[in-house]
């Protein structure tokens, strides 16, 4: 890989620009520095309906098998802030400004107090959803790219980043059949119109390019998620163990569990 | 990192709502604080200067910023003789640098007035000294903003007959 400088110059780098993983993307969190922490952190990207709370949770399952510690953490599920966001999004009068900080200060709190922390004490951190969401949905939304890129530049560059990437058709099939669409998966505030179908359909196609355009960019490991929930983890299973065996051997018969 | 974004969040909300529609319509906005409040308080407690100068870029640039500057023994001698207790975050309490809320107040407001006198600099504000009276400081700042907002006044006429 690439030899990165020592400070990361400015946003987030494409790229050739030097992102090096277990690192701030930009601009760190100078009371907080990273370098050296054991843990690993491994993010499941992809749209609603996709699959990534299964594959997570069968993931998680088998790394603590093999005697990992793992920690998950996911989108909008800090404490601090998942109430707020919810009475945001339920009242309708969110900006979409407001909703990308909304949604950045959710994360900067799970930085501090989940991710970081798990990080320093050698846990596995299995992120459903990383920033990678947050650029979609404001990239869709005409939020200046630039900006986005330096306000998340105190975010860590994960190990690995799992891309589960599905087709439109596939994905509103799956949506429907398992609790129908609801008003921001499909994009409502976006005014594409009346037709929730539609407006999911031009939405979601949306997303898909965004995630597609950022695959080469932060080193997207995609996975075709149209296969079955099995074959997608085996292939998850495979990729993230030839990642973590050579770095780390968990002494396994030490471990009751 | 998160108390920087939470008050990001609030004053974009704010600033879209309460700000800019005034600002379209042509009225004069008065902010009691601003993007300069984050800037000094913020990086006091730690996030990167150019971080936030940064994430507050989508707000709009004051047309004229007063900064009310006071020594740091002025402003406790105020807030005790106003009220008992001194504000946990006001006091920069949650950093820890001190137990007692005075001595920690005097820790974390002086670098954040040191953080405003780099700000002075860097964004131009207008000073008045805020230890003299109240009269005085009033009869300085309607001088101020008179000069300022009779300039912009006629600029929009010219504009409108031109």
């Amino acid at each position: 890989m690439n030899s990165p400088p020592e400070v990361p110059p400015g946003p987030l780098e494409g790229a050739n620009g030097g992102i090096q993983a277990g690192r701030y993307y930009g601009r760190s969190i100078p009371y907080l520095p990273i370098d050296g922490y054991p843990g690993k952190l491994i993010a499941i990207e992809g749209t609603d309906g996709v699959g990534r709370s299964i594959q997570i949770q069968l993931l998680r399952e088998w790394l603590e098998v093999k005697g990992y510690g793992v920690v998950e953490t996911g989108w909008t599920r800090s404490p601090l802030m998942q109430p707020t966001i919810e009475l945001a999004k339920s009242s309708n009068t969110l900006n979409k400004l407001t909703f990308v900080l909304l949604y950045a200060t959710d994360f900067a709190d799970r930085l501090e107090k989940e991710i970081i922390p798990a990080l320093k004490a050698g846990f596995v951190v299995l992120s459903d959803r990383y920033i990678f969401t947050a650029l979609a949905r404001a990239g869709v939304r005409g939020i200046d790219r630039a900006w986005l890129r330096s306000l998340y530049g105190f975010a860590i560059a994960p190990h690995l980043v799992f891309y589960l990437k599905v087709d439109v058709e596939t994905l509103i099939g799956r949506v429907l059949e398992a609790r129908g669409m609801d008003f921001w998966e499909s994009g409502m505030d976006l005014k594409h119109g009346d037709d929730i179908y539609d407006s999911f359909r031009t939405y979601q196609n949306k997303l898909l390019r965004e995630y597609s355009s950022m695959a080469d960019e932060f080193h997207f490991r995609v996975l075709d998620a149209r296969r079955s929930v099995d074959r997608i983890q085996d292939e998850l299973r495979r990729q993230v163990e030839v990642f973590l065996e050579p770095s780390e051997k968990p002494a396994e018969p030490a471990l009751v569990r | 990192m998160t108390f920087s974004l939470l008050h990001a969040t609030d004053f974009a909300d704010r600033l879209l709502y309460k700000i800019i529609p005034p600002l379209k319509a042509g009225m004069i906005v008065l902010a009691d604080r601003y993007a300069y409040t984050a800037f000094t308080r913020d990086v006091t407690r730690g996030v990167d200067r150019q971080w936030v100068r940064e994430l507050y870029s989508f707000a709009v640039r004051p047309d004229l910023t007063l900064y009310f500057r006071v020594p740091i023994d002025v402003s406790l001698d105020r807030l005790m003789a106003r009220r008992v207790k001194i504000k946990f975050y006001e006091a920069g309490m949650d950093l820890g640098w001190s137990a007692n809320p005075v001595e920690s107040f005097r820790l974390f407001q002086g670098k954040v007035l040191d953080e405003y006198d780099r700000i002075v600099e860097e964004f131009g504000l207008d000073v008045v000294n805020a230890v003299s009276s109240i009269t005085e400081q009033q009869r300085l700042v309607r001088d101020l903003i008179a000069r300022h907002v009779l300039t912009t006044h006629a600029e929009t006429v010219n504009e409108q007959s031109a």
